[in-house]
């Protein structure tokens, strides 16, 4: 027996395992409910909606476009470099100086994306002043760009040639490089996507005035057969450009054992601004929805959510569909994303987001379609939770990086206000033979 | 004398362990007291479920026959008086099921512990019981693949719903002997149970979400029942008994979605004994399931059943048939079972065990099942 109780106890747990559920014949062999989905395009639950600007300068961007597409947009990106030392001093407690004499110097350039259909792309560098900054504007730096470049790269054709594959470069630049007879010197990044430019400058291209405490700025212009459009890493982004100074000084008699001896030396410096500037006006907001632009636009929505879809449903799919007022006049390489992210309190303008549970689009240049933005597991969200607050910004990514944004007909517009389009499960009828 | 004594010790040493047996067993089945499913079916889905068999492994051994005049069957209130001195007993049963959907088969399987039973004299002529047993099995999965329309396009889906649960049968029951040849009983059941149940569609774009939906439907109603023995002559007795069942209601989250008829049910029983070592027994059984629900039938039911050797130790056999409450079409599904069975007491006759194998085939408008159940019983008298 009592071998019995132990095996009694030991089978018990383990025979419990079922297997019931065998294909359903319906409705002969079903329960009497069935799941039943529905969708419904709700025109009228967007309200209050606004745009405000504001948000990212160009200045703040993680990065800035260079593009001259003739009759669209002709941006320009500049950067100022930090100070450079014009004076040393030989030993350490020494009260005198002696002069640095730059030899050369290095710029790099990260390319963060460029259009790969695009012929002929360039580069060109100019001078600005160094006392250019946020207030720059096209016009104030337009003759400085139209000056004659200090320097210029053709990618594609450095691209075209064959890779510079010896061990020895390897060893010196980590990696294949491509370069062209001037000196410059290309590196792929990320599958090709990414490039470093290296620009190699001479004390005319790159000269050390004392007079800028070794200050200088750059400007870069893109030119191309078409598509001439770029985008270049900053220091908001973390993929700012670095110049490098190598020069040299030289040792009086009276200071050392070795007299007169030359002792050379490398410098490598960040910039300390960077930022982008455009032929288009800012364009001031109207009654319309704003996503994008420098400085930045954002729209907040706000959903009045049906009381019905908190009770009884489940929310299988849910779109935010958007009427453009037009297309995003741009070159297709400058197309780009908005994201909607959920709104955690809704004080208006400076609402705090979050970035769970966003919906995101891409918005291709020249197209006028519908805009459509997945929203599903926001909308569950709300649905489950009925002390969210129903709101959501809508803002590009990356933010004033670009000239582009785009305009959204509004809940003003009764055409073409935006709507939510809805998919949804009832509550199966459990309970009913 | 010495032996006696030590026979005594023995007896008593096996007598806690059987007492452990039973207390064990108690605990496996008394968890679990809303997962009481007997045999479920998958006519019993729509509709208000797979009727439970109110009987011990023993009764079942004999197709059911027995289980009138068995006290550890809970189906009639007067067969109680047979039980001499407290006594419990546990039924389990595992079964392995094939249903046959237009010559595709699909393997299930599962456990129950379809009825329990208690009960002991409380003087010479009365005797009080109780115990739960499955009245209606709610347990089932089912799942379809499909296509919907959805924003304009066709999208396929596998929907699946799942109930996992039942309705027992909660009995209070008293049994009298009026006089030598008639008993009587009569018994109130509270049924109570519920079921844990979840609808599931599964989409074949990801663009949509799965969804899901679980509740707990519970489920309460009440019943009576009186029945009768009547002892002809030392070897031939006489069952009869009714019950009546009063709605099943069905309540989610304390608001009530269904509210449905049970039936009331009636049968008669007889029983043979020529001598000591045979004993041959029939039953009829009538329940009006039709105004339960939309494909509600109104069943009858028969069993026949022997046991060959001692009672309660024999070797056991018997057949049943009859209808199944829910089925489509105008006429009711059909099953047809056999089984068999064996018992052995143990302790000096304090405790018994019973095994039994139950072969059952159903058929109705467009599904057939086959099932094999083995079966195990305990019982204990402390």
């Amino acid at each position: 027996m009592r071998y019995l109780a132990l095996a009694l106890l030991l089978v018990g747990p383990i025979a419990c395992v079922e297997v019931a559920t065998a294909p359903g014949v319906c409705p002969t062999f079903c329960p009497s409910g069935a799941i039943e989905s529905f969708d419904t395009i709700f025109t009228d639950i967007i309200v209050r909606d606004s745009s405000y600007r504001g948000y990212v300068q160009p200045y703040q961007a993680e990065a800035m476009t260079a593009a001259d597409i003739p009759g669209v947009i002709d941006s320009r990106a500049f950067l100022v470099m930090n100070k450079m030392f014009t004076t040393t001093t030989v030993r350490a407690g020494d009260t005198t100086t002696v002069p640095v004499v730059a030899d050369s110097a290095q710029l790099r350039l990260t390319l963060l994306r460029r259009d790969t259909l695009a012929t002929n792309l360039r580069l060109n560098l100019y001078s600005v002043p160094v006392t250019a900054d946020s207030t720059a504007t096209f016009a104030s730096l337009d003759p400085y760009f139209t000056s004659p470049p200090v320097d210029s790269v053709n990618i594609s054709a450095v691209l075209a040639r064959p890779p510079v594959t010896d061990t020895t470069t390897r060893r010196i630049w980590g990696d294949s490089i491509w370069t062209d007879s001037a000196g410059h010197v290309i590196r792929q990044l990320d599958s090709g996507r990414v490039l470093f430019i290296y620009w190699h400058l001479d004390t005319l291209k790159a000269p050390l005035v004392q007079a800028d405490s070794g200050r200088l700025g750059y400007g870069i212009r893109v030119a191309a057969d078409s598509l001439a459009t770029v985008s270049v890493g900053t220091l908001d982004g973390g993929s700012n450009a670095f110049f490098t100074w190598y020069y040299h000084y030289t040792v009086p008699d009276t200071a050392t054992a070795t007299p007169d001896s030359v002792r050379t030396g490398v410098q490598p410096l960040a910039p300390s601004f960077d930022s982008f500037v455009t032929d288009r006006a800012v364009t001031p907001l109207d009654s319309n929805l704003t996503v994008g632009g420098a400085p930045s636009a954002r729209t907040l929505l706000r959903v009045d959510l049906p009381k019905f879809l908190h009770d009884s449903i489940d929310v299988v799919r849910a779109t935010l569909i958007l009427v453009p007022v037009g297309p995003v006049s741009a070159s297709p390489a400058d197309s780009f994303e908005i994201r909607g992210k959920p709104v955690l309190t809704d004080v208006g303008a400076k609402s705090p987001t979050s970035d769970l549970l966003m919906g995101r689009t891409t918005i291709h240049a020249n197209s006028a379609d519908t805009v459509r933005m997945e929203l599903t597991d926001l909308v569950r969200n709300w649905a489950l939770d009925t002390t969210q607050t129903t709101s959501l910004f809508l803002g590009q990514v990356p933010e004033a990086a670009s000239y582009t944004e785009i305009r959204f007909y509004s809940s003003r517009s009764t055409a073409f206000r935006p709507a939510l389009h809805i998919s949804y499960v009832k509550r199966f009828p459990f309970g009913t033979p | 004398m010495t032996g006696g004594r030590a026979g005594g010790r023995t007896g008593g040493q096996a007598g806690g362990r059987a007492i452990a047996s039973f207390v064990a067993v108690v605990l496996l089945t008394a968890g679990p007291a809303a997962r009481l499913p007997a045999q479920d079916s998958q006519f019993g889905i729509r509709g208000l479920g797979t009727p439970g068999k109110w009987e011990s492994v023993r009764a079942r051994s004999t197709g059911g026959a027995f289980a009138p005049f068995d006290p550890f069957s809970s189906l009639t209130d007067a067969a109680l008086i047979d039980m001499r001195r407290m006594s419990g007993s546990v039924t389990g049963a595992l079964s392995r099921r094939t249903v046959d959907i237009g010559g595709t088969e699909t393997p299930l399987r599962g456990t129950r512990f379809p009825v329990f039973v208690i009960g002991g004299p409380i003087g010479r002529r009365l005797v009080v019981g109780g115990g739960f047993s499955t009245y209606l099995d709610r347990t089932y999965g089912i799942s379809t693949s499909d296509t919907i329309v959805v924003r304009g396009d066709t999208i396929p889906v596998t929907d699946a719903v799942t109930s996992d649960g039942a309705v027992s049968d909660l009995r209070v029951a008293l049994a009298a002997r009026v006089n030598r040849w008639l008993t009587v009983g009569g018994g109130f059941h509270l049924l109570t149970g519920s079921t844990r149940v979840v609808a599931t569609r599964e989409f074949g774009d990801t663009s949509y979400r799965n969804t899901t939906a679980r509740d707990q439907v519970s489920y309460e109603g009440e019943a009576a029942s009186v029945s009768a023995l009547l002892d002809l002559t030392s070897g031939l007795r006489v069952s009869g008994w009714f019950r009546a069942d009063s709605k099943l209601r069905a309540d989610i989250r304390g608001k009530t979605v269904a509210e449905n008829d049970l039936p009331n049910s009636y049968g008669t029983a007889l029983l043979w004994r020529p001598g000591a070592q045979f004993a041959l027994a029939g039953s009829a059984t009538w329940r009006d399931w039709t105004a339960s629900a939309p494909n509600g039938h109104n069943t009858f039911n028969w069993t026949a059943g022997a046991e060959l050797g001692s009672p309660g130790t024999g070797f056991r056999l018997g057949a049943r048939g009859g209808q199944m409450p829910f089925g489509a079409g105008p006429e009711a599904p059909t099953e047809f079972g056999v089984s068999a069975g064996l018992g052995k007491q143990f302790s000096g006759g304090r405790g018994r065990i019973d095994f039994g194998v139950e072969r059952l085939e159903r058929k109705g408008s467009g599904l057939s099942e086959h099932v094999w159940t083995f079966l195990l019983g305990l019982t204990v008298r402390p």
